[in-house]
């Protein structure tokens, strides 16, 4: 679409020093803010933006860029580690990687995080680079309808993960939607549940929540569980052997369908906005899972379930730029905050971007591969550093975790009100999974509740409340159709086929 | 003589006071708390303000975000705060005069909980459709969706709705809404052709100038600068705009001269070039200071339209 020159000059323009600096800086702080327990890379973006008015447009974005990538991989760092995602995504992560971790080897586990990241987060940069337009046009024939349809297909294919008890799968996601009901209705914009607090109006806020229930929880289970004993963090064997450290290429490539598999989920669910990273990340994972020879030893340490997660939530990213770019739409809260930049910097993103920044747009997608670079090298230093911070103490690691996390979200929701909701939820989080309900269904049926509910009224203003106006939407009937048969594949056939082995 | 002294020392100390008084000066850091989240446009423009305000003036200026309800949550608080000039804040009418009209009572503030300021800029709202549909202005709307048996159009925020079910009832439209949540997906919509026209502010303008989309009518008082030709709603028959205005207020009871140099250098900062800049770039429109006054009368008069939207 655009010329050989222009795409040249672009690349020359981004390779500078001035530029890789603000990239390599961008990428540790990302990485930094990431692997810290309650803050990420949202927050770190939103501090950073009204500051990047000062400098230049492309060392700007090219540096929020680096922050958003590099808290993507760092924000799997404490959810391998300790068990505390700070972001529904990381917690997908947290499944396999976790249990990894607790058999010593915190070191795979992350590196394998690190590698399945980079690898997704390329794939789809390339796609961007390449294809974007197209992949654009084809983005805005999904209408109200098949995005409503799409949304039904990802919630059926994640019912997969729910766990042994159906009831208590759905009465978590029940909880989780009603948690979401909270704020203004995003029909109508009438005030619901939010019991003479106007902070509510908005609806609980999302930092909050996840990190309460997600990491907070953990927390506030294993302080409980600290007995008279001082035992590092994680046990690494003294007489490890090099391979349990490492991620050799056999096993990097024994991932690759799985990998592949996910940066594709990432990078369709990334260029539709609306779905995000949550559901690419529970989509691959559920599907590596369905699709694996094992499917038992998947929540047990699995090194397939880290690549299945970090491949498809890092592709969310670069796909995320395409509906950024060509329509202005961002598809997730940090996509959001790049608009922000981009406006403030006088470049509207839309029809003419390529046309009237054509240098800057070329200039920003080399950024994009050097930051994924960077991404890689740097990662190898930094996991090395939080591997060994958790040899330290238990005792130390979760009470400044938990300090942490008071802290993030008392800075990323502007007050003491969103630390006690913290709090809120990290005891209904503590006693859910106390119970045997599951925190991940309520934390995804939270997240996503709010985008359903709005895609649910569109829909039902578009069909005119007549069901047999769906025959003018091929795409949705597919795609519900779809979501038909994997609620039967994954909620009857092969539960039963299950029960007949065992 | 010794008399005479001291008179002269009381009198240039009285005029000392005087000329102290003229030069109200906060006694700490001034706090400017955004009724958004962080990195919004409200939230960025209102950095950039009290950026230019500290170096004119000198003072220190601290900017707090307290996001919640379209800024209810930051005037709750800022409606008690102290007037003493050092805690000011940054919001946008359209929330604060929806919520008043329609839950006036349960707001724990009202209009007259503060001291109006200024106005940083006015968004410019627009009604957009696809290059080739089949109508040019809001009257050929309201043809095509009554031949059509209705049609839909996708708004952002409920002023816009409301603007549409007015132009429903007085021409028996039958046009049906779908609520999104920016202008930009509002704009996806119509160029899917999922709706048939859709209401934007700003966001439309680059495809204005690319040819995809064509403008039929301004929501706001008055037309647009960038698009002079499209006329406004009022102009094509249906009594009603909506004007969404960026202002700055203080709660009420700030000292006379406090208030007047609050305006003052607000009203500087507004006007520089590095807000200027940053007012074109987020909202394709002119910085416009209404003053302490206009703001106030906007506000006023801001109820009385929002009531006419809801037809009360």
């Amino acid at each position: 679409m655009s010329e050989l020159p222009t795409i040249l000059a672009g690349v020359e323009h981004a390779f500078t020093l001035t530029n890789l600096l603000f990239v390599v800086f961008g990428v540790m702080a990302g990485q930094f803010v990431g692997a810290m327990p309650g803050t990420g890379p949202v927050m770190a973006m939103a501090i950073a933006i009204p500051f990047t008015f000062a400098l230049d447009p492309l060392p700007a974005i090219a540096f929020l860029v680096g922050v958003n990538k590099g808290g993507l991989f760092g924000g799997s760092i404490p959810a391998i580690l300790i068990n505390t995602p700070g972001t529904p995504d990381a917690a997908a992560t947290a499944f396999d990687g976790h249990p990894l971790a607790r058999k010593g080897k915190p070191e795979k586990a992350t590196k394998m995080a690190l590698f399945s990241s980079v690898t997704g987060d390329t794939f789809s940069d390339i796609v961007l680079i390449t294809v974007s337009a197209p992949l654009a046009a084809l983005a805005l024939k999904m209408g109200p309808v098949e995005i409503f349809a799409l949304m039904v297909f990802a919630f059926s294919i994640i019912a997969g993960l729910v766990g042994d008890s159906m009831v208590k799968g759905l009465i978590a996601a029940a909880l989780g939607l009603l948690a979401a009901m909270v704020g203004l209705d995003p029909e109508h914009g009438t005030p619901r549940l939010y019991f003479g607090h106007f902070e509510l109006f908005d609806g609980l806020p999302l930092a909050a929540v996840a990190i309460g229930m997600l990491a907070v929880s953990e927390i506030l289970r294993r302080l409980a569980a600290i007995g008279s004993d001082i035992l590092p963090t994680i046990v690494i064997p003294k007489s490890q052997s090099k391979d349990d450290r490492r991620v050799s290429w056999a096993e990097y490539w024994s991932c690759r369908y799985v990998m592949l598999r996910g940066a594709i989920i990432g990078t369709i669910l990334g260029a539709i906005p609306g779905v995000g990273s949550t559901a690419a990340a529970f989509i691959s994972y559920a599907s590596a899972k369905q699709a694996a020879k094992d499917p038992d030893s998947f929540g047990k340490g699995n090194i397939q379930g880290v690549a299945a997660t970090e491949s498809a939530n890092s592709a969310v990213v670069g796909a995320n730029l395409i509906p950024l770019l060509t329509l202005g739409i961002p598809g997730s809260v940090t996509a959001a905050l790049l608009i922000s930049a981009f406006k403030i910097h006088g470049i509207q993103p839309g029809p003419l971007l390529f046309e009237q920044e054509g240098r800057l747009i070329y200039g920003l997608f080399a950024a994009m591969l050097m930051a994924n670079l960077m991404n890689l090298l740097l990662g190898q230093v930094s996991l090395r550093l939080w591997s060994f911070a958790v040899k330290a103490p238990e005792t130390l690691v979760f009470t400044s975790a938990l300090v942490l996390c008071i802290a993030g979200v008392y800075v990323s929701t502007g007050g003491a009100f969103g630390v006690v909701i913290m709090l809120i939820f990290a005891l209904t989080g503590y006693f859910m999974s106390l119970f045997g309900y599951s925190v991940v269904v309520f934390i995804i049926a939270f997240f996503l509740g709010n985008k359903f509910e709005l895609s649910l009224s569109q829909t039902l203003v578009i069909l005119d409340g007549h069901p047999t106006n769906l025959l003018s939407h091929p795409l949705a009937l597919v795609l519900l159709t779809c979501a038909v048969l994997s609620a039967w594949w994954l909620g009857f056939y092969a539960p039963r086929k299950a029960r007949k082995k065992a | 003589m010794k008399l005479k002294t001291a008179f002269a020392g009381l009198m240039a100390l009285l005029m000392l006071t005087g000329l102290a008084r003229a030069e109200w000066k906060p006694s700490g850091p001034v706090t400017l708390e955004i009724g958004f989240d962080a990195g919004g446009e409200t939230d960025t423009l209102g950095r950039v303000i009290a950026k230019e305000m500290a170096d004119q003036t000198g003072w220190t200026m601290v900017v707090k975000n307290k996001p919640g309800g379209g800024g209810i949550a930051m005037f709750t608080t800022l409606a008690v705060a102290k007037p003493d000039g050092q805690t000011i804040g940054m919001g946008v009418n359209m929330p604060i005069l929806v919520n008043l009209v329609l839950r006036g009572d349960k707001l724990p503030f009202k209009l007259d909980s503060f001291d109006y300021l200024a106005t940083v800029a006015r968004a410019q709202v627009a009604l957009v459709a696809k290059k080739d549909a089949p109508f040019n202005d809001l009257k050929g709307l309201v043809d095509y969706s009554k031949s059509h048996e209705g049609t839909i159009v996708s708004f952002d925020a409920k002023p816009q709705e409301l603007l549409m079910r007015f132009v429903n009832k007085q021409a028996g439209a039958d046009i049906k809404l779908i609520s999104t949540k920016s202008s930009a997906e509002s704009i996806q919509e119509v160029l899917g052709g999922h709706v048939i026209a859709a209401f934007a502010a700003g966001a439309h303008i680059p495809y204005l100038e690319s040819g995809d989309l064509k403008m039929i009518a301004s929501a706001n008082a008055t037309r647009h600068s960038y698009a002079p030709d499209a006329q406004t709603v009022t102009e094509q028959g249906f009594d009603i705009f909506v004007d969404p205005y960026f202002f700055i207020a203080a709660p009420k009871g700030l000292p006379a001269d406090a208030k007047d140099a609050l305006a003052k250098a607000l009203d500087k900062a507004i006007n520089s070039d590095a807000t200027r800049k940053a007012i074109v770039n987020a909202l394709k429109t002119d910085p416009s200071d209404l003053g302490p006054d206009g703001t106030e009368k906007m506000l006023v008069d801001g109820v009385q339209n929002v009531k006419k939207l809801f037809d009360k």
